[in-house]
Order: C-alpha cells, then structure tokens, then sequence
C-alpha cells in the first residue's frame, strides 16, 4: 500500500465524499409529490381509460366493423351486431373489458372511422369487477367527460400518427436545434 | 461429591441445511426461487427454480399476427420495454423483407439507449441496495423518472411502451420532446458521478464485491453468457458492433471490457461504463437526427397512414387485410439478435406463409444467466448469493416468458 492509499484508508476518504453528497442533496429541492393532493398531468397523448367518439349529430361513430376486436393482442373487445332495417348493420353492443386490456392502442390504430381512442385518464380504480367492464354507454359517458371542448378535440386528432401529410412533407419536423434559451 | 468436568465425546456436528429462499423474497428480483444448501454459512449447493412468471408469451405470439403480437414482447424483460420492441421489430422487419426509414432507425436507437439507461439504473439501484445502502437506489430512482417521463412524452405510455412498429416507429417525435431529452443528456453524466461518489470506492461495497461471482472468460463463453455478464469477464462483444442494426453503425461508442476473470466489481464497472457510453449514443442520435418519414412505405406490410383510410378504397383493403389476416409473408426463418441490456435477445421466427408465425422463439438473456448462478454461489457464503442475484441482472419476465 502506498502512502497515499492508507491515509484514505484511515481517513474514510471515499465515504466521507459520499456522505458529503448525502448532506448536499439535503439542500435540494424534493423530487417526490404529495400524489392525491398534488396530481400529475398526463403528457399529451397520455394512453388511459377508453372512449367512443361521437360525431358531430352526437350519435355514436362506431360501426361494428370488428377490426378493434380483432387486432386487440389482448382480445378484450367484444362487439355484437345485428342486421336492421335496410339491412342496415347495427352496432348491439360494443363491450371492452377494461381489467383485460394492456393499454397499446392498437384498437385506435386499427379503427378506420376513428371512433374509439384512449382518454388522458388515469385514475379509475374501483371496488367491484363489474365496474371495469365497459359497455357502450358508458364509453359513450367517457367521450363526454374527456372529450368536451377544443384540447380533446385536438387530443383526438393528433392521438394517432403518421397521417398522411407529416408523410409527404417534412417541415417543421423535430430538428436539434442546440440547448433551449435561457439554458445555455 | 467429585467434580467433574463434561466430556466431549464428539468434536461439534454440522448439518447441511437446506433452505428456500424466495419466491418471496425481496432480493430475488421477482419470483425466481432458490434452493440452497448451506453447510454453516457456507453454499454447498444452488439450484434455481424458475416458471413463477410463465405467461407462454411464444405461444401467444402465434395466435397473433406478426403486427399485434408487438405488445407481447414488452411483457418479457418490463423494466427495458424499448428494447425488447426494437428487438422484435428488426426482426420482423428481416423477416418481410423491408427496412425502415433512416429517421425512424435513429430514434429507436436513441429510445433503445434510453431503455438501456432506465435499466441500468433500476440495476444499479437495486443491486446496491441488495448489498445494503440505500442513498444510490432512492438518487437512481429519480433520473430513471425522468426517462420515463420522456417515454410518456414520447409515447403515452411510461412502463409497456409499445412505441417502434414494423417499418418505423409509432408516431414522429416532438420539438419539446427533444429539446428535454437533449437536456438530459447533457446532465445525465453528472448523475452518473454522483452513483460513483457513493458506490465506486467504498470500502463495504468493495468488500462485498471484489472477488465474489468470479468466472473467466473462457467459461463466461461456455456458458452462453451475454451483454455485461460477458464483457464483465473481458470479452469484447457487444451486438451492436458486431452485427449492427438500426444506426449503431453511425455512431461513435466503445465496449467497456473488465478483466479475465471477471468478479462483481468488474460487471458494476462495465455497466456504469456502458451507461456514459449510451449517453454519448443519444446525444449523437439527437445531433444527427436526419429529416424524414418515420414509416416506411410499404403498404404490403405496414398500416396506412390515418387519413388516407378514410379517403382511399386501397387503403382502406390494406388496412382490413393487415389487420384481420395479417400480412403475407413468404415461408422462411429468420434469427435476429439484438443487445439489449441484460445481453443479447434473440427473436426466431418460422413463416409457414401466412400472417401468423408458425414459430416464435425468444432466447432471453435472463434465462441463460439465470442458469450460471449455481456455478457463481457455489463454495460462497449465503450473503454472497444476494450480491450473485444482483450481478446478474436479471428480470424473471423474460426469464420465465
Ligand atoms: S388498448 Fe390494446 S388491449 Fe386495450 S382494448 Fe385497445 S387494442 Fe385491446
Ligand atoms: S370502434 Fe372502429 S374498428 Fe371498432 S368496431 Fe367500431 S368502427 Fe370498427
């Protein structure tokens, strides 16, 4: 052992930096938060709690297609359909059994009328099984509830991506454009 | 009365115990179960016991089209679920015959090292609080939040990501996206300081790890061993530089290497090495991120873009067949490794020419190295299995699938 080295040995050199970072970081502001008295926004294009759009009648857009149901990788969505008049295809029920689902999105990627999408909420627990079983009235109720107003509408238009014109040109993509101001 | 004094008859008798440890337990990383045999303190016998977490994800991988089994391997190794994607993508995509857009391949890079951060850290922390300080672990937790912050940014979902698709990625990244990560990466290296500050030099933690866990190189080869396990032993190989993919061979890192043989202390200093490293990765990625789409065009194989659905008939196939059939592939197999960072994970599909795999295998890093801990506790003492476990690094959803 060199000189150098038992001097640390004896000193506790290495554990008094630590201990030195230890004491700094009191000074610190906390990085925890206070979670249900404090909430946290969801980022936008948060994937959360399902809803089916509505259209601009407010009547249901859903057809009864089937292309959620069949790509969901979870197989959590359950629709039923019958044949109207003018043999007209009626959506009977459209169930998705929430406790199942993985949150992916893909049913909203598969879905060409865009009529379901995921909600920016997350908080939704409940006490009974029952109430994670969605049928079309309430995913109907949550359109209302986290849809109303401009930032869902924009939320809804800008949850699935690529379209087609962010294809074909590419201004105003992200680009490095160094640190931000005011940070430099 | 005559005093006398007791007589040992028989030097003191030891028995081999033999104890469960786990699946419960909080230093096991999930549900892995070992069986020890102790004789005193010291390990005569290891035998892990592994399946709590079977999901049979290869077989659910085909009853789903290549496209919407995508999700499934998130749920292998969760704590770096940007890996196992990009994993699974390149395979895919090796598979269909198509390659995604340079845009796309340097954002799965940059998300895949951020993956490799966030799993990093959780090692980090949770190894060293294993071994018994506390202060690394909470300070660790604080920038893995942030990374998956960004992931939420990203993406919407901040654990199960399920953010690289076939073709390119999900959805083109945001200004303020990179503008924050770009931040990151720049004080990312100061944390890194801060961990070694507590953990490098300090005596217990050396104490605890020099010299336990020791395996050579030769052996490290022999037992299939990968990523930090392998270079912890001082053998250079590293997939992303061997076999590129994505843009890996655009950027500029180094393998960190430890000595043969290699001990704990060899495999925490190449992993926090490879954390710097994925940090220079990022920010290379962020400086030269091209213009571009981030899909390729390949209707065959990838959904149409949104709006085009609603407007155009062909689309409109496209996406029904894609989705209810899936897309034909012609018959053939394909192997496709990549590093993530546990090691090297390897998808291996079998196409019989439909839309579903006929076969998926993954060869999960976990598994193989969950099998060299008998080799590692053998003639240790119990607390040097905890520091094994820890080394290690594995996570019991990949390990068990
Ligand atoms: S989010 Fe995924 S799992 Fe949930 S219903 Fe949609 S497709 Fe199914
Ligand atoms: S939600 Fe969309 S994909 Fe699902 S059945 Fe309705 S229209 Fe079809």
């Amino acid at each position: 052992m060199t000189s150098g080295k038992i001097l640390k040995t004896v000193f506790f050199v290495e554990i008094l930096k630590g201990l030195a970072l230890t004491f700094r970081t009191l000074f610190k502001h906390p990085v925890t938060r206070r979670y249900p008295k404090v909430k946290v926004p969801a980022k936008a294009g948060f994937r959360g709690l399902h809803a089916l759009a509505r259209n601009a009648e407010g009547r249901m857009k859903c057809v009864g297609c089937g292309l959620c149901g069949a790509y969901c990788p979870s197989k959590c969505i359950h629709i039923y359909t019958s044949e109207g008049d003018d043999h007209a295809k009626i959506v009977d029920r459209y169930e998705i059994d929430v406790l199942r689902c993985i949150f992916c999105g893909f049913c909203v990627e598969a879905c060409p009328f865009g009529a379901i999408t995921l909600s920016e909420h997350y908080e939704y627990s409940e006490t009974s099984r029952g109430a994670f079983y969605m049928t079309r009235e309430k995913l109907l109720e949550n359109w209302d509830k986290y849809f109303a107003g401009p930032k869902g509408e924009r939320y809804f238009k800008e949850f699935w991506l690529p379209q087609s014109n962010t294809y074909s040109s590419y201004e105003g993509q992200a680009m490095f454009r160094g640190r931000a101001k005011g940070k430099e | 009365m005559e005093h006398s004094e007791p007589v040992i008859e028989k030097p003191f008798e030891t028995k081999e115990l033999t104890i469960s440890m786990g699946p419960q337990h909080p230093a096991t990383h999930g549900v892995l179960r070992l069986v020890l045999d102790l004789d005193g303190e010291n390990v005569v016998k290891c035998t892990p016991y592994v399946g709590y977490l079977h999901r049979g994800v290869e077989k659910l991988g085909e009853n789903r089209t290549y496209l919407a089994a995508l999700p499934l391997s998130d749920r292998l190794d969760y704590i770096s679920s940007m890996n196992n994607n990009v994993g699974y993508v390149n395979a895919v995509e090796k598979l269909f015959g198509i390659e995604a857009p340079e845009r796309a391949k340097y954002i799965r890079t940059m998300v895949a090292e951020m993956g490799r951060l966030s799993s990093h850290i959780i090692w980090l922390g949770t190894h060293v609080i294993d071994i018994g300080a506390t202060t690394p672990f909470l300070l660790a937790m604080t920038e893995r939040e942030r990374i998956l912050d960004l992931f939420e940014m990203l993406c919407g979902a901040r654990l199960t990501v399920s953010y690289p698709r076939v073709g390119g990625v999900r959805n083109d990244i945001s200004q303020e996206f990179l503008d924050e990560l770009y931040e990151f990466i720049l004080e990312f290296p100061h944390r890194i300081d801060d961990y070694e500050t507590l953990v490098t030099e300090n005596r217990i933690w050396k104490d605890r790890t020099v010299g336990v866990g020791i395996i050579s190189a030769k052996e490290a080869v022999n037992w299939g061993l990968t990523g930090g396990m392998l270079r912890g032993s001082g053998i250079d190989y590293d997939v992303r530089k061997y076999v590129p993919y994505d843009a890996y061979d655009k950027v500029d890192f180094m393998i960190p290497v430890g000595k043969d043989p290699g001990d704990c202390y060899d495999r925490y200093k190449v992993r926090v090495e490879e954390m710097r490293q994925a940090n220079r990765i990022i920010k290379q990625c962020v400086e030269n991120l091209p213009a571009g789409p981030v899909m390729a065009d390949a209707p065959k194989f990838t959904l149409p873009p949104k709006d085009l659905v609603l407007r155009d008939m062909e689309h409109l196939i496209h996406q029904f067949v894609l989705i209810t059939k899936g897309p034909s592939v012609a018959e053939g197999e394909v192997y496709v490794g990549t590093e993530v960072p546990k090691g090297e994970l390897g998808f291996y599909f079998v196409s019989d020419g439909t839309g579903k795999p006929y076969r998926m295998r993954v060869r999960a890093p976990s598994y193989v190295h969950a099998s060299v801990l008998p080799r590692l506790c053998k003639g240790g003492y119990v607390a040097d299995v905890i520091a094994n476990i820890g080394t290690i690094d594995i996570v019991l959803g990949e390990c068990d699938r």
